[in-house]
This record gives structure tokens, C-alpha cells and sequence, in this order.
């Protein structure tokens, strides 16, 4: 199948696209397509029919639901850099969009594809899985939720059916007292993927790590959590040496690969490194964020 | 065989709304907004480089907003105002960002011009003072090969004063010697390529167009056994299927030596993506469908990819001429490298290895033939840097002489090399336009051109330098396996330039090179800006400083030490003229502090030198013998001097006498030559740039010169160019004389006045007298040559490679910062200094620098194309491929020093490719100097920069 052997689809709502999952068979959902309309001009995957998303309002906009943010599959990447909302509990999702490929796809590429396309080094994912973000998935027969980490199930691949769209994706707004980070490691300045990524997230009690969260991206088949690495800091008084100790773990738990981008000794490398920053980063916030206790 | 499935086309009608009008359009559901402005709304300002979203080339307003066009389905775009380059300009005339690219030299080949005014147009409608941090980002997923970028920011920076009457930058150095040359006049071509009206060869649609598709090798070695095209043959819409039974048995390339291709492989395929068959049919889409529809059986061969393992006893042979795989041997010893090296007080030997970079122009590369004059002249249209080797080798391939075809040379979208070769495209369309008498396209997809390769060769290099203690050179010796590819083309020529080069800038009494051009089975390497040398220049200058920080001597120190001066023969025998080399250097370290930096730095912090230098024009050319059909003449032995005249110029003067046409076949492929041929030429017969138009695009009109190669053109053109003039001047000083009874030497030109010398006396515009001509005489036309001077060089095999008529210089010094605990580079600034002789276009010298060095800098810490161990390229794209983006390049001073070669037009040079040699070895230097490690290996890539300060930390 080519590209231009695709047929098109643009379905004016929700109900309608789900309708079309269930009705045809090889049909990908289409987001902002960066991913997608790559992978089929290169050959990586064999589509029939592309449902676009894009004409369906019930998908777009961030919504600030008091105790939580509900951001729709389809917004885009630029939008996350530039939201009022999200500067202001996740600074971390706005770093990470901001440091993602270029202005022109950025201003196109959208969370849900960024997601779903589940590849290993995408830089959302790690922020969000950081900030406990969970998804909400929809078939036209049902509705279901799980957290962001579980729904990976390796690289490329997801817990998401054919029939299934990524609804939204939703963050619980983070409790006073923390901060989350993201730190990526680039081989160039602008539009390069992840050779490897830390998300970071701290919560302080009385001074010492209440909870901590560490997230790898890009050195694993999916997005993991450094649960030795969180685990060691809990209960203590955060220092740089602290930190250290728990990038050591971190970088033990990294299960890297070799390929172009880097090879396994530099990726741990480069998660020792990041953890660290990314932690005293995310300290940082969190000490910052005391006042924002309502 | 089964029966074809033949794949059926969602077809929709939508309406577009395209720059404020809406057309109604029948589309395929999959194609998108690129092709369909493109091949529908024939709106060709809109580029594609890559078509996977990783170049900005195709950018385009959607609702306002950048958009990569390659990346959206045109279905999915209704509704949506879209804005390209062409519906940017107001009442007719040039957006104000526009008019700034024109007049802060931010154009080039102008191939990434259009995605890049498309997205700084949306960055200053909703930000109308972006800082340069701002630019930066903003432009930063278009790439730019040519520019180095930073005359586009400085033009974005700038727009708002283009916003009424324009108001151009002052230009540093600017020459008031003369009055055309020595100025930084906008590039000729400024306006046709940045509204997107330049045409280049794959903007080209002629009526009864046909498409062409090659079938690649998907294995790296083997035979062919069968190949069954019936099916592809059946699909509707295929007209042709061809395969290597049905091309000619006569092998083509570049070095004359060792035409080693076909058109399509005959027996053997020797690479992933070696050529086996080809389609042509109504669209680009039938034809990859029918691609699929052939059925190829190959018995696979053992294949070697490493240069050192393909000479071992028992590796797989690529070709039965080339024993051991290898292609070319040079061994070159002047003086006594023995007794060089026992005068010395230091010896070290350092092993080097270099990357295989790939030039990736931003154009991919693109061919259309067709038959005129009922079947008898071949027109061919080449996205090529040297239509005359183009000309000389279709001639070759289909036997027919030279005067039945005619080369077309559109806008050339980036060179640096990989377009200085007869393509499979230029053959594969002129043969099947042949058949099918209609005319063919063929346009590379970015993972051909990869799959055709012609890239840098990876040179494994070892090098070892003699010096006393107080620094002076006494011995240099060099080993070096260049890692060919699977065929020749340049290769021969590029080993001789790995060697050649070393001794045109130190006093090296000792030289020894031995190079080994070995076979492998990947795509074929070939000349990269620079040619062979700047790998071993860079090997040479670190190892250099390495010995000059043990002796204890600053590295600017042991250059001027060991630097050559003006009038030099060269240890191998070449002649150098002028040489400002050691006020390269001398303004180097000045400009940047270099004596309060250098050593001086805190860890992570790192200042380095690198020299470099170049031909200003091959000596000879690359086939012997006259200009003629290669198969009618007896091979000519090689003789001591140019056969031909390199360069030819016409200077055609209107018949009202106020316009100047230039013909000169000068590939312009972004480097500027048509801006400095025309400058050169409005110089020399003292008239306004205005009036002079240049016209390089087509065999039949404009004569010979052999391309934009080995930094000729200025220098060898120019002085054609010049030549011409002076000829149509003389006829009309002449014709003045006589209507005013005075002799010509009594008369000269002055603001376009014929003038009697001395002033006061008589005087007639130059229209004027051109017009009288005209009467008289008919038409006042001018013809000028250029032949390399006889005896260039040494009498030695391969002298022949290095020698020029001139040579240029350069002094480059990076500073950079290297983050410690990731390994990660940030070049930061760069300063350089050349000789060029005299800048013709200091803008445009200026502009050659700074796309030299950050091509250079990201050569030296990113760039490399990487195999997997079944030879399959694993970045073939501009996403994974990685080149200096707008965020990754440096801040660049680029100066010229005051020179003149006799040799060149009004002492001019070249700059081109001498700016990239010194660059490897400053940014490797800078990193040394930042980190305490030497990494000998390219790219310094962060990972290897972490490994090496492991590894001294024990
Ligand atoms: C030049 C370039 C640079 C890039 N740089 C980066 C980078 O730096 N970091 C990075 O992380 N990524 C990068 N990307 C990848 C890509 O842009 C992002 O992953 C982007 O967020 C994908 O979003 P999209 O809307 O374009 O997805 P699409 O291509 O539309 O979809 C991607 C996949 O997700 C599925 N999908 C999309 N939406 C949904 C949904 N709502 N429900 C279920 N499935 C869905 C699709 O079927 C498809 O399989 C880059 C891509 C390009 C071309
Ligand atoms: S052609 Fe669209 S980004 Fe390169
Ligand atoms: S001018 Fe930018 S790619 Fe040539």
C-alpha cells in the first residue's frame, strides 16, 4: 500500500469516527499525522483507510477541572509549549514540547499522536507518566481509563484497539510542594529525537522527599519507571549527593539499546547525568511551588 | 503468474483555497498539499527536499501557520487558507522579508529559500521584533546546506526595513578600487529565487510528460539471474520497462582510467541500491507500483564492507579488474622522509580515521530528456554542477556526437559535489525519451540520492610528522585506505588530492603519500567540497598541535614558523603565486584573542586553530583529448598542458546598445559565479551591473566551460568573462576612434561615457556608441578563453591532481563549550580568514565562508551515514541524517586579507572549498583544548568524547 492508495476519511464527531473504526478493517487513526503519513511513505506500515481527526471538536482544547488538567487528543504540540494553564502546573510538558522537533510540526503534531504512536523515544510521554497523567480511551461500545504507563505495551505498540481512540489525556493537578522536570539529550539542537530523556518528579513534606518519581524515556521499549531510583529518595533530605545515588539506580534500571543515535554504555551514561539534573531541577520547582498550597 | 491487482484510486473533488483564490480540484485521497500545488496548481515555489517533514523546503501558511505541505493531505486542507511563496508579495512587489533575504545576502542556491521566508513570514506576522534567539527557533526545522544561516537571521532580524524604501546593510570590506568588483551587489538571481519563480529542473512539467522509477539492488552483492518485467509491463500506464539487456555495453563514470558503470547493472549488482531496472509510465505512482511488479532473482554474494578487510587475501571481489578490491594505488615520495625524519627531534604517529559524510543538498537531484528536431538532438535538462561532463558522457553512453546534444542547466539547487557526476537519471531519461519519443522525468526521492552515494570517502589514515625542536617541519608521511564504494567515479582523483594537498601550506622538505583507493560494497564515493583533502588536513593540523603543545610552541607560532610565502614551488611541485597565508593567521589570532585564550580557558572551554587551502581550478581536465565523442578518438596519452580552453565567454551587446548579455556555460549551483561572472563582466567594459544579464543555462547558446569543480569558476570563467569584454571593448574604443579620428589607446570608459583621456575632451554613452557600432559593423560581440597556463605541476603519475593556476588560504579558529558530563558540543563561534585574492563579492565570499564552516563543523561532530551489516544505509533521511540546523550553527566572522593573484581576473580566487579545510581540524582542536582528550575518529560525537576522557581518567 502507498499513500496514495489510502482512502480518506474525515469524520464531523466523535461518534462518527468510532462508527468508522468499527466498520473498517486496516484503518489508522490520523492525528496531525507526523508519524503516520512518515511511517506510510516509508513503507513501515500497511494502512487502508485513514480516519482523520481532525475536524472533531469533542477532541480539542485543555481544560482546567480544578483539580485536574483534561487535554484533548488533538492538541496540538504547540499549544502544550505556549498554554497558560500548563506553564503553570506542569512546566515540565511545556519544556518538553518546547524542546520537540520543529516549529512547523510542533504546530501540527498533537499529544494523542504523540502518545499512541508509542514510540520509545517520544519526549510527552516521561512528563506526563512524571505528573501520574492517565488516558481515557473510547470505542463506540465502551469507555476506559488506565494510567499513561500501563497504556505501553512495548515499542510501537499500545494497549489501544483498532476500534479505540485516545479520548483525552488527564493530570491531576500536582499537590503543593512539587516538582516535575524533563531533560532530554539531543545530538543536535532542533528537530532530533531523544537519545536518551528523565523525567523527574518530587513532592517535599517538612523538608524531606514526601514522594519522587522517576521516569526514562529512550532507553527502554517504553517509557519505565526508575523505581529504585524513586524508591532511594524517599524519606531522605534531598541533597546532591542524594541525587547521585539515585541517578547510580537509575542508570542501573535503564535497559537501553545500541543504535544509531547512541550506544548502550553512553545512554546510562547520559541517565546518570540527567537524572541528576532533572532531579535538582524538579527540586527546585517543588521548593517554588510551596505557595501554590490552596 | 498470478494476475495483476491493478490498485484503485480514491479520487475526491475539493476545493482549494490557494493564496486568496479557490480552485476546484480532483485529488487522490492520499496525495498531498505538496503534490498537488505542485503538479496540479503548478505552483512550484513550494520545494520538496525530502518529503517526510525534515527539511521545511515545502513549508507553507495554512489558517496563518508553518506547515510542512509534505506532511498534509491536500483532502484534509478544505476550508484552510493556504499561502505560499507566491501569494506572499504585495501589489506585485516583494514582501519586505523578502527584499531583506535579497539585500542581506541570504540566498544561495535559494532551494530552502521559499520554506524559509514562508516560516519567517509567520514568525514576524505574529512577532514583529523577534530577537536572533527567537529567529532561531522559529526557522529552525528549514534547513539551509548553503548559507551557514546567519545572514537569514540577520534578514529576518532586519525585515522591518525593507517595510517602505529599503534600507541595506553596510557591507564590511567593500573595495573602492573599482567600481563593480570588489562590491557586495545582491546575487543576480536574488529576486527569481526567493519569489519561488527560479525554476529548477524538477519544476520543469513539459506537455506528454512520461516518469521515470528505478528498481534498486536490495542486497549488496550478488548476481543477477533473472529478472521477469511482464508484470510491470501489463500494469496500465506503463510504457517501458528497461533492465541491463536493453541499455547500452558501454561503461561510463568520471576518471577516464576506470569507467566502471552501466546504466543498469548487467550481470552484478555491487550495492544496496545499485541501479537493476527501470520503469516509465503516465504518473511517478504507476511507476513505483510497477517496480514492485518485477520479479528480480539474485544469487547473493559474500559482501565486504571495511576497506582494511576488503584488500585480505580471500574477500569478495567487487570487480574482476580491481585485485584485492583495490581501485588505485599512489605512492609519492619527494625527498627523503628517512633521512626527514632522523633530523628531527620529535616523531609522532597518530592514526585518524575519517566519516562518510554525505553533501545533501537540499535539492534532490533531477533529469528530463527529450528529442528535438524530429528525433535528431537530445535535450537534456540536469540538475547538474558540470553540463559539460554531463554532455561529454551522454555522448559517450549513447554514441552519438556531442553536437547532437543539448545540455540544459536550470537553477541547481546545491552541489557541494554530489551533482558533479553523470547521474543514472540523466542516462536512464535520455535513453527511454529515445525510444518512447516523449519526453521523461526522473527526480530522486532523498533516500535515493543516499542509495546513489557519491558522498565524502572515509579515509582510515595514519600520519606521522618530523619535527625539531624549535618546530620546524623536517619530514611528513601519510598512509591512507579511502573507503571507494563499489565504483570509481572520482575515486582515482580523490586518492591524488588526499596526497596533494598536504604540502601547499608548510615548507615540508620530506614528503611521502601512499594512499590505497579500496572497493566496497556500498555506494560509490565522490568528490565532497574540499576533494580527499579535508580528512588528511585535518589528521596533518591536529597532529601538528598535538607536537606544538609537547615542544611547548603556540599553534599559531609553528604555522607562521612553517608557513609558505608567495611564489613558492611546492615540495610536490606545484606553483603557488599569490600566498597570504601567514596574514591569515596573523589576523586570526588577532581577531579572536587567540594568545589570551589559548590555554588559558576553563575545562569545558576550548579554543582551536585549523589551516587549510585550495586549487582555484584543476589544472586539467578530467577526460584527455579534444572535445569529442569519446569512441571516435584514439586514447591521447597525457600531455603537459590544457588540450582545450577550460573557460569560454561571449559578450553579446544588444542592438540599441544599452543592454550586455554574458554566455558562459558556468554552472551557477549557489555559489554566486553568475553574480561574479556578470560583476566581472560590467567591470571590464565599464558599465552598470544593470545592464548585463548572464545566460549559463544552455549548451546551444552559451559556450563551454567545464563547471563548478575544483572552485574554477571565478578564477577561470572570470577570466574568459574578462576576456570577452575587453574583445567587444576594443571593437568599440575602435569604432569611436575612427567617427573621431583619434587613435583607441586615446579613449577610455568612464560612467558609461566613451571618453577622451584626460577629461575635457569629447565624449558618447556607451549605448550610444554600441549603437553606432551596430550600424556600421553589425553585432558587437565579444569572445574570451581561458587555458591553465602550460607546465603546471611536476612530471610525476598524478601530478596532473593539485595543480592550478592558483591556490587559496585559510586561517579558521573555533571556539566551542563541551558539556563534560554528556560529551555534548557547542560550537560557539568561529572566526576565519582567507586569501582569496581579490573578493569580486565580498557578500558572497563572506557567504561561501560561513556555509563552509558550519557544513565543516557539523562534518566534524554529527555527521555521518551509517550502514548495517548487510550494507543497508540506516539514516537516509534529513531526520536521522543529522546537518547543522539553525539552533546548532555557530556565530561566524569571516575577513578576507589583502591579496592579488596575478593569475586571476582582476586578482581574484577561489573561496568555496578552501573554507571547508580548515574547519575539521579548529573544531576538533577547540574540543581537545576544551576536554584534555584527543579524539582522532569522526565524528567527535559525544559519545566518543566521554569515552576518551574515560579513558585518561583510568
Ligand atoms: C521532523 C520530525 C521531527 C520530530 N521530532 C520529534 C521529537 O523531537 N520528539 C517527539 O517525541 N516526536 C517527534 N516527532 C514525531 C511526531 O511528530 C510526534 O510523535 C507527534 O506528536 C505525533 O503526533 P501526530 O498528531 O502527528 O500523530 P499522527 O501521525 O497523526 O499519529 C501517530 C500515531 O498515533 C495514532 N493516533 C493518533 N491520534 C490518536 C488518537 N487520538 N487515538 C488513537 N490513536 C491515535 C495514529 O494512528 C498513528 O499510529 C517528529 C516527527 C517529525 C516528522
Ligand atoms: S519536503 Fe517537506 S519537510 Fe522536506
Ligand atoms: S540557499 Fe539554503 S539550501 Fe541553498
Amino acid at each position: 500500500m502507498k499513500l496514495v492508495d489510502v482512502r480518506f476519511h474525515a469524520p464531523r464527531g466523535l461518534e462518527e469516527a468510532l462508527a468508522l473504526l468499527e466498520g473498517l478493517k486496516d484503518a489508522r487513526v490520523m492525528a496531525g499525522g507526523t508519524d503516520l503519513l512518515v511511517d506510510i511513505k516509508q513503507g513501515l506500515r500497511e494502512v487502508r483507510d485513514i480516519v482523520s481527526l481532525h475536524r472533531i471538536a469533542e477532541l480539542k482544547g485543555i481544560e482546567d477541572e480544578g483539580d485536574r488538567l483534561r487535554i484533548g487528543a488533538l492538541v496540538t504540540v504547540r499549544e502544550l509549549a505556549s498554554n497558560a494553564a500548563v506553564a503553570k502546573h506542569i512546566p515540565a510538558l511545556a519544556d518538553a514540547a518546547r524542546s520537540m522537533a520543529s516549529e512547523q510540526i510542533r504546530s501540527i503534531a498533537t499529544i494523542g499522536g504523540n502518545i499512541s504512536s508509542a514510540v520509545p523515544s517520544a519526549d510527552l510521554p516521561p512528563p506526563l507518566i512524571a505528573a501520574d497523567a492517565g488516558v481515557e480511551l473510547e470505542s463506540s461500545r465502551s469507555a476506559r481509563r488506565m494510567s499513561l504507563l500501563e497504556f505501553f505495551t512495548g515499542p510501537r505498540e499500545t494497549v489501544c484497539l483498532a476500534t479505540e481512540l485516545l479520548r483525552s489525556v488527564v493530570i491531576p493537578l500536582p499537590p503543593p510542594n512539587t516538582g516535575i522536570s524533563y531533560f532530554r539529550f539531543t545530538l543536535r539542537e532542533a528537530s532530533a529525537l531523544a537519545v536518551a530523556s528523565v523525567a523527574c518528579r518530587i513532592t517535599l513534606k517538612s523538608g524531606v522527599v514526601d514522594r519522587a518519581t522517576v521516569v526514562l524515556g529512550a532507553v527502554a521499549p517504553t517509557p519505565i519507571l526508575a523505581n529504585k531510583a524513586s524508591r532511594s529518595l524517599l524519606g531522605k533530605n534531598p541533597s546532591a549527593e542524594l541525587f547521585r545515588e539515585a541517578a547510580s539506580h537509575a542508570k542501573e534500571e535503564a535497559k537501553p539499546i545500541s543504535d544509531i543515535r547512541g550506544c548502550v554504555w553512553h545512554r546510562k551514561e547520559l541517565v546518570h547525568v540527567l537524572t541528576q539534573r532533572a532531579l535538582a531541577e524538579a527540586l527546585e520547582r517543588a521548593l517554588g511551588k510551596a505557595e501554590v498550597a490552596e | 503468474m498470478s494476475p495483476v491487482e491493478i490498485p484503485r484510486d480514491f479520487h475526491r473533488l475539493i476545493v482549494l483555497k490557494v493564496n486568496g483564490e479557490s480552485y476546484p480540484l480532483a485529488v487522490r485521497d492520499g496525495d498531498t498539499l505538496l503534490d498537488v500545488l505542485r503538479d496540479k496548481l503548478r505552483l512550484t515555489g513550494t520545494k520538496k527536499g525530502c518529503d517526510l517533514g525534515a527539511c521545511g523546503a515545502c513549508t507553507v501558511l495554512l489558517d496563518g501557520e508553518p506547515r510542512n505541505s509534505c506532511l498534509i493531505l491536500a483532502a484534509a486542507c478544505e476550508g484552510k487558507e493556504i499561502t505560499t511563496i507566491e501569494g506572499i508579495g504585495k501589489d506585485g512587489g516583494l514582501h519586505p522579508v523578502q527584499r531583506a533575504f535579497v539585500n542581506h545576502g541570504a540566498i544561495q542556491c535559494g532551494f530552502c529559500t521559499s520554506g524559509m521566508v514562508m516560516s519567517a513570514v509567520a514568525l514576524v506576522e505574529r512577532n514583529p521584533d523577534p530577537t536572533a534567539a527567537e529567529i532561531r527557533e522559529a526557522l529552525s526545522g528549514n534547513l539551509c546546506r548553503c548559507t551557514g544561516y546567519g545572514r537569514i537571521v540577520e534578514a529576518v532580524k532586519n525585515w522591518k526595513r525593507y517595510e517602505s524604501a529599503d534600507q541595506p546593510p553596510e557591507h564590511r570590506g567593500d573595495l573602492k578600487k573599482h567600481d563593480v568588483v570588489g562590491r557586495s551587489v545582491p546575487r543576480v538571481d536574488a529576486v527569481e529565487k526567493v519569489t519561488g519563480r527560479a525554476k529548477y529542473a524538477a519544476d520543469l512539467y513539459l506537455q506528454n510528460l512520461l516518469h521515470g522509477k528505478i528498481l534498486h539492488s536490495p542486497i549488496p552483492h550478488g548476481v543477477i539471474k533473472k529478472i521477469d518485467t511482464s508484470a510491470a509491463e501489463a500494469l496500465p500506464g506503463v510504457k517501458l520497462v528497461l533492465t541491463g539487456k536493453d541499455v547500452p555495453d558501454i561503461t561510463y563514470g568520471v576518471s577516464p582510467a576506470r569507467y566502471d558503470e552501466h546504466v543498469l547493472a548487467k550481470e552484478k549488482v555491487r550495492h544496496v541500491g545499485d541501479e537493476v531496472a527501470a520503469v516509465f509510465a503516465v504518473d511517478e505512482v504507476t511507476a513505483e507500483r510497477a517496480l514492485d511488479l518485477i520479479d528480480v532473482e539474485y544469487e547473493e554474494l559474500p559482501a565486504v564492507f571495511d576497506p582494511v578487510e576488503a584488500t585480505k587475501e580471500g574477500a569478495p571481489v567487487i570487480h574482476e579488474k580491481s585485485k584485492n578490491n583495490i581501485n588505485t594505488v599512489v605512492d609519492h615520495h619527494f625527498g627523503d622522509v628517512d633521512k626527514g625524519f632522523a633530523e628531527a627531534d620529535l616523531v609522532w604517529e597518530e592514526e585518524f580515521v575519517g566519516n562518510h559524510v554525505y553533501q545533501s543538498p537540499i535539492e534532490p537531484h533531477a533529469s528530463i530528456a527529450h528529442w528535438e528536431d524530429d528525433g535528431h538532438t537530445l535535450v537534456l535538462y540536469s540538475s547538474t554542477q558540470v553540463p559539460h561532463y554531463v554532455h561529454y558522457m551522454v555522448a559517450r553512453v549513447l554514441d552519438i556526437p556531442l553536437g547532437r546534444i543539448r545540455v540544459m542547466r536550470p537553477p541547481v539547487g546545491g552541489g557541494f559535489g554530489v551533482k558533479a557526476a553523470t547521474t543514472p537519471l540523466d542516462l536512464l531519461t535520455a535513453l527511454a525519451s529515445q525510444k518512447l519519443g516523449r519526453p521523461v522525468k526522473m527526480v530522486y526521492t532523498r533516500k535515493e540520492m543516499y542509495l546513489y552515494g557519491r558522498g565524502r570517502h572515509k579515509q582510515h589514515m595514519r600520519f606521522r610528522i618530523g619535527l625539531t625542536k624549535e618546530g620546524r617541519i623536517t619530514a611528513v608521511q601519510s598512509r591512507i585506505f579511502l573507503d571507494g564504494g563499489a565504483y570509481t567515479s572520482f575515486g582515482v582523483i580523490t586518492a591524488y588530492y588526499a596526497g596533494s594537498m598536504i604540502p601547499t601550506l608548510y615548507y615540508i622538505p620530506n614528503y611521502r603519500y601512499e594512499g590505497f583507493r579500496v572497493m566496497t560494497n556500498k555506494p560509490a564515493c565522490g568528490a565532497m567540497r574540499g576533494h580527499g583533502a579535508p580528512q588528511p588536513r585535518f589528521a596533518f593540523e591536529c597532529l601538528l598541535n598535538m607536537m606544538a603543545d609537547e615542544l611547548g610552541i603556540d599553534p599559531v607560532e609553528i604555522r607562521l614558523l612553517n608557513a609558505i610565502d608567495a611564489n613558492t614551488r611546492t615540495r610536490n611541485e606545484l606553483d603557488v603565486r599569490s600566498c597570504e597565508f601567514k596574514a591569515t593567521l596573523t589576523e586570526v589570532a588577532r581577531e579572536t584573542r587567540w594568545k589570551e585564550k589559548y590555554g588559558k580557558l576553563p575545562p569545558g572551554h576550548g579554543i582551536g586553530i585549523g589551516c587549510g587551502g585550495f586549487v582555484s581550478g584543476a589544472g586539467y581536465a578530467i577526460y584527455r583529448g579534444q572535445v569529442q565523442r569519446s569512441s571516435e578518438k584514439t586514447p591521447h596519452p597525457f600531455v603537459k598542458r590544457a588540450v582545450f580552453p577550460h573557460a569560454n565567454a561571449i559578450v553579446k551587446v544588444s542592438e540599441d546598445g544599452t543592454a550586455v548579455v554574458l554566455l558562459i556555460l558556468a554552472a551557477e549551483i549557489g555559489q554566486g559565479s553568475s553574480t561574479v561572472l556578470s560583476q566581472l563582466c560590467a567591470e571590464a567594459l565599464g558599465v552598470s551591473l544593470k545592464r548585463v544579464r548572464i545566460r549559463t543555462e544552455d549548451s546551444d547558446i552559451c559556450p563551454l566551460d567545464l563547471g563548478a569543480y575544483s572552485s574554477r569558476t571565478t578564477l577561470m570563467g572570470g577570466n574568459a568573462v574578462v576576456r570577452a569584454a575587453k574583445d567587444v571593448l576594443k571593437k568599440l574604443l575602435g569604432s569611436v576612434s575612427e567617427l573621431w579620428g583619434c587613435s583607441p589607446e586615446a579613449l577610455e570608459v568612464k560612467d558609461e561615457q566613451i571618453v577622451e583621456k584626460g577629461g575635457e575632451g569629447r565624449a558618447m554613452a556607451w549605448a550610444e556608441a554600441a549603437r553606432k557600432y551596430f550600424n556600421d559593423n553589425g553585432p558587437l560581440v565579444g569572445t574570451g578563453w581561458y587555458k591553465p597556463p602550460e607546465g603546471l605541476g611536476g612530471d610525476y603519475k598524478g601530478a596532473a591532481v593539485g595543480t592550478s593556476p592558483a591556490f587559496s588560504f585559510g586561517s579558521s579558529v573555533c571556539e566551542c563549550s563541551v558539556d563534560l558530563e554528556t560529551g555534548k558540543v557547542r560550537i560557539e563561534r568561529f572566526t576565519d580568514y582567507h586569501d582569496c585574492g581579490t573578493p569580486v563579492n565580498p557578500q558572497a565570499v563572506h557567504g561561501q565562508v560561513e556555509g563552509a564552516v558550519v557544513m565543516g563543523a557539523g562534518e566534524t561532530i554529527m555527521e555521518e551515514v551509517v550502514y548495517d551489516e548487510k550494507g543497508n544505509i540506516l539514516n537516509p533521511d534529513l531526520h536521522h541524517y543529522l546537518i547543522m540546523t539553525m539552533k546548532d550553527a555557530p556565530e561566524i566572522m569571516s575577513g578576507v586579507v589583502d591579496s592579488y593573484e596575478p593569475e586571476g581576473p582582476y586578482g581574484a580566487k577561489e573561496v568555496g572549498e578552501g573554507a571547508t579545510l580548515p574547519v575539521l581540524a579548529a573544531v576538533a582542536h577547540a574540543i581537545a583544548n576544551a576536554t584534555g582528550v584527543w579524539v582522532k575518529e569522526l565524528p567527535i560525537t559525544p559519545e566518543r568524547i566521554l569515552k576518551a576522557m574515560r579513558a585518561t581518567e583510568g
